[in-house]
């Protein structure tokens, strides 16, 4: 990771874990102004923070792994010149729900590894520890998959990209709300509770800027009309 | 909480002429028949991997001394990725070129690099590895086939089983009992046992699909001399489980059945239907998500750290992934369609091999735990 992005990281993740879900727009814009957040995709020439899309991913990650309540995504990208909005929308939930699944995941572990039942703690059953193990993986490609797409957007064109990035994401959604609710029991389907803040983000960030059909149709007649000589050549130039 | 830590993978200038120079090669020799395309790197065809050897394209990563070509291992990358993609038959030379050569050269003696690991490099040597026995599956501590010491040599008595590539390797590297009364994975050693050596034979078993690829191997007082030890005395364990990233996040973990997919995407094309289209378009996704995966634990092997949560998880989500190809395209494809010809037997054929990958280099519940593990349960 750069200075920069490491940095940008460090502001970043604090003061989004202050405002939290709870955050809004009318009070707390000027915070990520401050930082200036609204302007990370903005170049420096004019007056922006000129930031890249690893930037971004950082940032919009994060976001995801806070459950801001502000759409801070949509704020960076209505403000950066020459991107393809819904492209770059469907790149930012990706990311977002990398985050949030990550959160949640953390979640789920520290709660198992402190709640008791039958004399021990939750996580030495293995059926729990093999739940969270599939979590743990979906929610590994989850991040990995928004990765390839933001250094596919740095690179130039990333349609295929964050096709693919954002449908593995909403697959990821899938799996890893059911795992974190089920591992929580009760006490993750309360308002109180902090879980709900992720997983009803998740759901909702699985059908904007295009549902798992939407993304699979999409990919899938494009590979098909490049035919399947072409699949690997292909998938191998992009990163060449 | 971070899962994956996925850092920009610096893909070698000479990656273009690589493939360039594997594809060409694969096209020259390999393999037309679609079905033993499938899941290759267990397909044994030594005169496909001497040519390799002489195209330098095995060993490529290890000291010019040994017969290497000291390439890096991202450019050793490069080249089996291409390989597995096209379904080239590897499995002679493959866990010699993986691991066996590897664990030679970092471990080994003088005596045992200079035997096999120049003509592995060739193509001319193979080898199994020799953990499983019949009561030592996933709780692998618990081998008994034995070693002990007479005089200046060391005796080996007992069984090993499930051996891929037993009667086609030239030697096996085993895992055994070197101290008598030993407990667990305390007083194992390696030995680098020659499978010509008087004492060793290999009884073939045949898999499901009527192939022979695994094997029982026996040992009724095998001698060795002092150098067949690998390593240390009674290190056996952490030497065995040391490499365990490298073995476990390749392309082979994900590309068993993608001769498949690309037949799918094929029958695809003629159908122009949008159900297909969709299962093609998430099977592409998730190729690209697990080759980026898989690239990244290797690109962290290069620089010498040990990512094995990471490398847990690309074998994990890698084996689901080879093994719904078949099963998704059973439910999408009408078998009975004249145009499905060679889908159905590639299918047919993955349909039976595919339990097998999430058994190989730890079952699926093994990982699973170490997964566990790595997050901080337990
Ligand atoms: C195609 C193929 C090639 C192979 N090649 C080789 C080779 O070259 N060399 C070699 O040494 N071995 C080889 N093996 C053997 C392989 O490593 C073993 O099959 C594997 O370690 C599992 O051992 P097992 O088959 O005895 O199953 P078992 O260990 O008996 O397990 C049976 C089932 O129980 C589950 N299980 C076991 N313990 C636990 C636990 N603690 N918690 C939860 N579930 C558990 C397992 O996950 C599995 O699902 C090969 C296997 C296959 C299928």
């Amino acid at each position: 990771m750069s200075d920069t992005r490491r940095m940008l990281a460090e502001m970043a993740d604090p003061l989004f874990a202050e405002l939290g879900p709870n955050a809004s727009e009318e009070r707390d814009l000027s915070r990520l102004e401050e930082l200036g957040l609204p302007l990370l995709l903005v170049s420096e020439a004019e007056g922006g923070f000129g930031g890249d899309w690893l930037d971004a991913l950082t940032v919009f990650r994060l976001s995801g792994y806070h459950a801001l309540g502000i759409d801070l995504p949509a704020l960076v990208i209505q403000r950066a010149e020459g991107v393809d909005r819904e492209l770059a929308m469907a790149f930012a939930r990706s990311c977002q729900i990398a985050g949030a699944l990550d959160a949640a995941l953390a979640l789920s572990v520290g709660y198992v590894n402190e709640r008791q039942q039958f004399g021990r703690p939750l996580g030495r059953f293995q059926a729990v520890q093999q739940s969270l193990a599939t979590f743990a993986c979906e929610a590994a490609a989850a991040n990995c998959a928004a990765m390839g797409a933001a250094q596919a957007l740095d690179r130039g064109a990333a349609d295929f990209e964050i096709a693919a990035a954002k449908l593995r994401a909403n697959r990821a959604v899938e799996v890893g709300t059911a795992i974190a609710h089920q591992v929580h029991g009760a006490i993750g389907f309360t308002q109180e509770y902090s879980l709900q803040h992720l997983t009803r983000r998740l759901w909702q960030w699985r059908s904007e800027h295009g549902n798992d059909a939407y993304w699979s149709a999409k990919l899938g007649s494009r590979v098909i009309a490049r035919g399947a000589d072409n699949f690997w050549p292909d998938l191998t130039a992009r990163t060449d | 909480m971070q899962t994956f830590v996925t850092e920009t993978v610096d893909w070698p200038d000479t990656a273009p002429a690589l493939r360039e120079q594997v594809r060409t090669l694969v096209a020259e020799h390999g393999e037309s028949d679609p079905v033993r395309r499938a899941n290759s790197w267990t397909k044994a065809d030594p005169a496909f991997s001497r040519k390799l050897g002489e195209a330098g394209l095995l060993g490529m990563t290890w000291p010019k001394e040994y017969g290497g070509h000291q390439r890096s291992q991202l450019e050793r990358y490069v080249v089996i990725e291409e390989l597995l993609a096209a379904g080239a038959p590897v499995g002679a030379h493959w866990i010699a070129d993986r691991q066996s050569a590897p664990l030679l050269l970092r471990l080994g003696n003088e005596e045992l690099k200079r035997r096999w690991v120049p003509a592995i490099a060739r193509g001319e040597a193979y080898a199994c590895i020799g953990l499983s026995e019949p009561g030592s599956g996933s709780d692998l501590a618990s081998v008994r086939t034995s070693a002990r010491r007479d005089g200046d040599e060391w005796v080996i008595d007992g069984q090993k089983v499930w051996t891929t590539g037993a009667h086609v390797s030239h030697f096996m590297i085993a895992l055994v009992r070197s101290e008598e009364g030993s407990e667990r994975q305390a007083g194992l050693s390696q030995f680098v046992i020659p499978m010509d050596a008087p004492g060793v034979s290999v009884q073939p078993i045949v898999d499901l699909t009527g192939a022979h690829e695994f094997n029982e191997v026996f040992f009724e007082d095998v001698r060795l001399p002092a150098s067949a030890l690998l390593g240390v005395e009674s290190e056996g364990w952490k030497q065995a489980t040391a490499e365990l990233s490298l073995e476990r996040s390749g392309p082979e973990r994900y590309l068993s059945s993608m001769v498949l997919f690309l037949e799918l995407v094929r029958y695809a094309g003629a159908k122009d239907d949008p159900a297909l289209a969709q299962l093609v378009g998430r099977l592409a996704a998730e190729a690209w998500t697990l080759r980026l995966m898989s690239a990244s634990v290797a690109a962290k092997l290069a620089r010498g750290e040990d990512p094995a949560l990471e490398a847990t998880i690309v074998k994990d989500l890698g084996n689901s992934y080879e093994q719904a190809i078949p099963q998704l395209v059973q439910a999408a494809v009408d078998f009975g369609d004249a145009e499905a010809e060679v889908l159905h037997a590639v299918c047919f054929y993955l349909l039976q091999v595919s339990p097998s990958f999430s058994l190989r280099g730890g079952t699926r519940e093994i990982i699973k735990g170490i997964i566990a593990r790595g997050l901080g349960l337990r």
